[in-house]
């Protein structure tokens, strides 16, 4: 059992003297945290990852609505979200869409406000009444976001004002059916209750949402990205362990280790231990710096400590079934970068899982990466270790797994033997 | 020139002698280019959300709220049980579920008493989004409720009603009236593309498409540091400058032949964005081959500069993955640029791949032209010749 | 002196390949002992197999006591092994090395680190201890791949060509260390393929060819049995025909052999001045021209030739 120990510190010792690895391992995902962060709005401190929203407004409506609109997109409540300029030419406010330099245009023509807010003499019948006048929303294809979230605001405001439009219509053709109101009193009647209706709050039906968790805890977007680029980089690192038994065969070293007076299994148990070790500080130090340089709050420690060592396991297991399969350790080198990459992706480490096929999610099941994100973002909204069960489970299960496989191949090949 | 081609055959033939090259060449590129579009290779499938619907009030109200689901552009309502919604739910494979309790008819609306439920999962812009199209919904549904409430208080101000039946039939005859105009409705928003001549929409495919291929092309020519770390531990580096050329023939070799790999892999790549994903890669075939050629150059460029300072190969290899991976995540390839604090989209302008991925972008998404992207072509051909100028100063043999 | 190591039909195959074919001998307490052979005889898969590292195809051998492939534990306490290739840890310094690879003996604590310092002491490192193993010169790393054999005080030491492509220096530094080992009571099994290192070390020697023993014995011995011969050899020019030549002296009277190999010819006879004059005479018949003549005296060189008809360094 010590001998065991003595082995895998000695990897863990190797590991830090080879400082190319070390940046690798480290400051990749380091850096590839923050970057994620400023992605995400979590340095800019806006959860939805966006702000000053560059849009330009030409209103040239100059009516009721019309100004509305525009007094929306330079009110106080989107001070934060939309940074607006007016201009008075739509063909100088798409050039800029053209040229990026923002986000959307809007533009209001004129006539908008009186293609809704019927003026006189044009009032007859409900929907033959003038022809719509349309809001144009010219999007930058470059910057969808921003677009998207222009477009969401004009459609909020559009729809207030349909709503109060259907109201007052509502109310004036009923009136008029029943003879309450006559034609001539009907224009001014209704342009008075379109006015006020277009801008109350009517919904009869109220939305209870319920974010899971919300309530108790806030959730830090970085507890779930420094997590996902750490177990990205701790693939790397299993194999780069998983390399080790191969360069050690080369090196000799291995076969002076079944030399000396220790078992085989103490050597290659001391050599998984070692890539055990490796991955535990690697992430250890990750998710340490992140809590020192970003306050990231990870939730119940006993809980981050079980779920490390769990997914290095798990992680582990790939590491040794890469060795196994490989003959030399640059095999192993490219072999591990690419499945390091791979896992990154099926795992969720850059894009939402939900949006991918269902074949996709199932193949995602295979990676440590995915099963640990699932364990940190339980911590992170505030489980502890009894709601881990599952992606703790699925870890060790899939550590065991792979390590057996390793093992026959292992077997199969001969490790030193001729 | 032969000299030239002497040196970059060579490295070819070094870099494809493992096989697992072709991994990073061309394979992990298709994969990611594919999952980073959403996992759909022509976006045949239906893009929208998919928003868990529990209905247990099972009434007209109900059905008209999830009939406005339905016509979303934003999510694809799917009605499940309860049971199956939470299962699903705590399993985090439904970003949200909406829930319409028993008891939601007409009467709960009038009386205001109405409730309807949903969960969604954390941080989750997807059940942001389910959460405005549900209030989108409910809002049509409930907007006809309170405008027929508006009317027949308009009348009873005018002139109160006989019965309670009287004002019920009223109610109800506006209703119908309510939500008869408001399918009448026109559209009163247009959305317009910016500068694409046919109006195709953002598409997230393209994005991924251009990023990827940038990616991807970077990695391997920061790669080429690795090459001269190899040839500097085998000492052929030594052995081939004691051959009579010089330092310039020897990088413009290596480089070249690099490039021109990195122009085959760029023209698969375009090739699977035209072909599998549908995208408009081709429309200026010669715009795209300048972009195309200044990245590489740019890169290449600054790989040879990396080989300057990288001792062993591991290093350089390990070095050009992370450079490709930080650059190409700052430079905007992965996630539109546009999310970033306006100050890191200032400053990641020193980055070649902000450079390459507007020029691209330029071409696949705005359809502009060869004039359009010449300013992006010139600064990546600037970066070539500052990093490569900077690695033959300080090229070393061992 | 009683026997430390007994190998009883030693064999060893790699499929169809029969690397050693059912090799026997002893090494008796306190001995140095070489196995002496031309590249590829099979002397460091013999060694493989005595430090329990390959798993015989059949036979056995015991050291002290122990057999090699019934109790292979045992035998890994008593014995230390000194490989071909140099097997360190490059990023640890040589002091670190030593300290891990005893702990892989089993020992630990101070005597531990009063043993490292000794050894390294012996190994003459002990003021560059610090250093990592990769900034050593290639004779360095030579020294710390012994000093680590040492470590754990085997009874038994196998040194696999420790000699291979180093500097004079520290090749002469090697033997001498060997030599220590020796009068301090180690027993050394040492192989080569350089008959002068075997000729200087050895006790005994055992000559290895194509997976055989075909030889063992003092040195006396194993002259003796080439007979008080001389061995002459000529050199001639590249282009000249030796085997022609070789063929016509063996008309010689009082030639044993004679032997072309490249452009050397080898002559064996009990009296080398005897027959100078006429091999001289049947080289000019034949117009080939002599660059230089050696005489030597009976060594191990000339019991391998004797032997297989070939030099030992083909």
């Amino acid at each position: 059992m010590k001998k065991l120990f003595l082995i895998g510190l000695k990897d863990l010792q190797l590991m830090f003297r080879d400082r190319a690895a070390l940046t690798f391992m480290l400051l990749a995902p380091f850096l590839l945290t923050i970057g994620m962060g400023f992605v995400t709005g979590r340095f800019s401190g806006n959860a939805s990852g966006i702000s000053d929203i560059p849009v330009v407004i030409v209103n040239l409506d100059q009516g009721e609505l019309g100004n509305a609109l525009e007094d929306v997109f330079f009110s106080e409540d989107l001070a934060d979200l939309v940074e607006p300029t007016a201009s008075d030419s739509p063909e100088a406010a798409r050039q800029l869409i053209d040229s990026d330099q923002a986000s959307a245009a809007v533009i209001i023509p004129k006539g908008f406000t009186d293609s809704i807010i019927p003026v006189q003499g044009t009032m007859f019948r409900p929907n033959t009444t003038p022809e719509p006048v349309q809001i144009e929303v010219y999007a930058n294809p470059s910057r969808p976001t921003g677009a998207g979230i222009v477009k969401a605001i004009v459609d909020e405001f559009v729809s207030r004002v349909e709503e109060g439009r259907v109201s007052g219509m509502t109310s004036i053709i009923g009136l008029m059916q029943n003879g309450l109101l006559d034609p001539q009193n009907a224009e001014a009647e209704a342009r008075a209750l379109f006015e006020n209706a277009g801008m109350t709050e009517s919904t009869a039906i109220t939305l209870k949402t319920d974010k899971e968790g919300a309530a108790s805890t806030e959730f830090d977007l970085l507890a779930y990205f420094a997590p996902s680029m750490a177990l990205m980089f701790l693939m790397y690192t299993v194999s780069y362990g998983g390399r080790s038994i191969l360069a050690e065969r080369a090196q000799g070293t291995l076969p002076r280790l079944m030399i000396s007076p220790t078992h085989t299994a103490q050597v290659l148990g001391g050599k998984v231990l070692g890539i055990f070790f490796m991955g535990v500080a690697q992430v250890g130090i990750l998710i340490l710096a992140s809590t020192v340089f970003f306050q990231v709050k990870w939730g119940d420690p006993l809980g981050v400590i079980v779920l490390i060592l769990a997914a290095v396991f798990g992680a582990a297991g790939w590491g040794m079934l890469i060795t196994a399969f490989a003959r030399t350790p640059a095999q192993v080198g490219s072999v591990g970068s690419a499945v390091m990459l791979i896992f990154g992706i099926l795992g969720g480490s850059f894009v939402n899982l939900e949006v991918m096929p269902p074949f996709i999610r199932l193949f995602s099941n295979i990676t440590p990466n995915k099963w640990g994100l699932d364990g940190f973002t339980t911590l992170a909204l505030g489980g502890t270790l009894k709601n881990l069960t599952e992606p703790i489970s699925a870890l060790l299960i899939m550590g065991a797994v792979l390590f057996g496989m390793a093992v026959v191949l292992f077997n199969r090949s001969g490790l030193v033997q001729k | 020139m032969k000299k030239i081609l002497a040196i970059a055959w060579k490295d070819a033939i070094i870099r494809f002698a493992s096989s697992s090259e072709l991994l990073f060449f061309i394979i992990l590129p298709v994969f990611f280019t594919f999952l980073l579009a959403g996992g759909t290779p022509s976006g045949d499938e239906d893009p929208r959300i998919r928003l868990l619907v529990v209905d247990e009030a099972q009434t007209t109200i109900s059905e008209q709220i999830i009939g406005e689901l339905e016509k979303s552009t934003a999510v694809r309502p799917e009605v499940v049980t309860r049971g199956e919604a939470m299962d699903q739910f705590d399993q985090r494979r439904a970003s949200a579920v909406f829930i319409i309790p028993a008891g939601v008819d007409v009467e709960s609306l009038q009386s205001g008493s109405a409730e309807v439920e949903m969960l969604q999962q954390p941080n989750n812009l997807n059940a942001t989004i389910a959460e405005r199209a549900v209030l989108t919904a409910i809002r049509r549904v409930s907007s006809a409720v309170s405008a027929a409430q508006n009317a027949v208080r308009q009348r009873e101000a005018k002139q109160p009603f006989a019965t309670e039946a009287e004002k019920q039939a009223y109610f109800e005859s506006s209703l119908e009236l309510a939500q008869n105009i408001q399918a009448d409705s026109p559209q009163r928003v247009t959305v317009i593309e910016g500068a694409t001549s046919d109006a195709i929409e953002y598409d997230p495919r393209a994005n991924s498409s251009a990023g990827q291929l940038i990616t991807w092309v970077f990695i391997p020519l920061f790669g080429i540091s690795a090459l001269f770390a190899y040839e500097r531990q085998q000492g052929t580096l030594r052995r081939l400058l004691t051959t009579p050329s010089r330092k310039a023939t020897f990088l413009l070799g290596t480089i070249s032949g690099q490039v021109a790999m990195a122009l085959i892999q760029m023209l698969l790549l375009v090739g699977f964005g035209i072909w599998v994903m549908k995208l408009n890669w081709g429309h200026e075939p010669l715009a795209l081959f300048i972009i195309l050629l200044t990245s590489a150059l740019a890169a290449a460029a600054f790989g040879t500069l990396m080989g300057t300072f990288v001792k062993t190969e591991g290093q350089a290899t390990g070095l050009s993955i992370m450079f490709g991976m930080v650059m190409a995540l700052m430079g905007g390839c992965w996630y539109p640029l546009e999310l970033f604090p306006t100050a890191i989209q200032n400053a990641v302008k020193i980055l070649p791949t902000t450079w390459a991925m507007q020029g691209m972008l330029d071409l696949v998404l705005r359809g502009k032209g060869l004039a359009d992207i010449l300013p992006e072509a010139g600064v990546l051909l600037g970066f070539a010749v500052v990093f490569f100028s900077a690695g033959v100063w300080r090229f070393r043999y061992e | 002196m009683p026997n430390i190591l007994e190998v009883r039909n030693l064999v060893k195959n790699y499929g169809n390949f029969t690397a050693v074919k059912g090799i026997s001998f002893d090494i008796k307490e306190g001995e140095i002992f070489s196995l002496l052979g031309p590249n590829g005889a099979g002397k460091t898969t013999t060694i493989s197999m005595l430090s329990t590292l390959y798993t015989p195809t059949s036979g056995d051998a015991t050291i002290a006591g122990y057999s090699i492939t019934k109790d292979p534990m045992a035998v890994k306490q008593v014995i230390g092994v000194v490989p071909q290739e140099i097997a360190l840890y490059e990023d640890l310094t040589a002091r670190e090395n030593l300290i891990f690879w005893g702990q892989m003996y089993g020992l630990s604590g101070r005597s531990l680190h009063c043993r490292v310092d000794e050894v390294l002491e012996q190994i003459g490192l002990a003021d560059k201890a610090k250093n990592r193993v990769k900034t050593y010169s290639g004779g360095m790393k030579r020294r710390v791949n012994i000093g680590v054999g040492l470590l754990h005080k085997p009874r038994l030491l196998f040194m696999d060509e420790p000699t291979v492509g180093i500097d004079p220096q520290s090749r002469r530094a090697i033997l001498d260390t060997v030599k220590d080992l020796n009068k301090q009571g180690m027993t050394v099994l040492y192989t080569t393929h350089y008959m002068e290192e075997a000729q200087e070390l050895s006790d005994r020697v055992g000559i290895i060819d194509h997976g055989e023993l075909i030889a063992l014995g003092t040195q006396d011995e194993l002259t003796r049995q080439v007979g008080q011969t001389d061995t002459l050899v000529l050199h001639i020019g590249e282009n000249e025909d030796a085997d022609a030549l070789a063929a016509s002296l063996k008309g010689i009277k009082d030639v044993l052999e004679a032997n072309a190999t490249d452009h050397e010819v080898s002559i064996i006879t009990p009296q080398a001045e005897n027959i100078l004059a006429a091999v001289v005479g049947k080289a000019n018949e034949r117009g080939i021209k002599i660059h230089s003549i050696d005489i030597r005296e009976p060594n191990l060189e000339a019991v391998f030739l004797h032997l297989t008809g070939r030099a030992l360094r083909d």
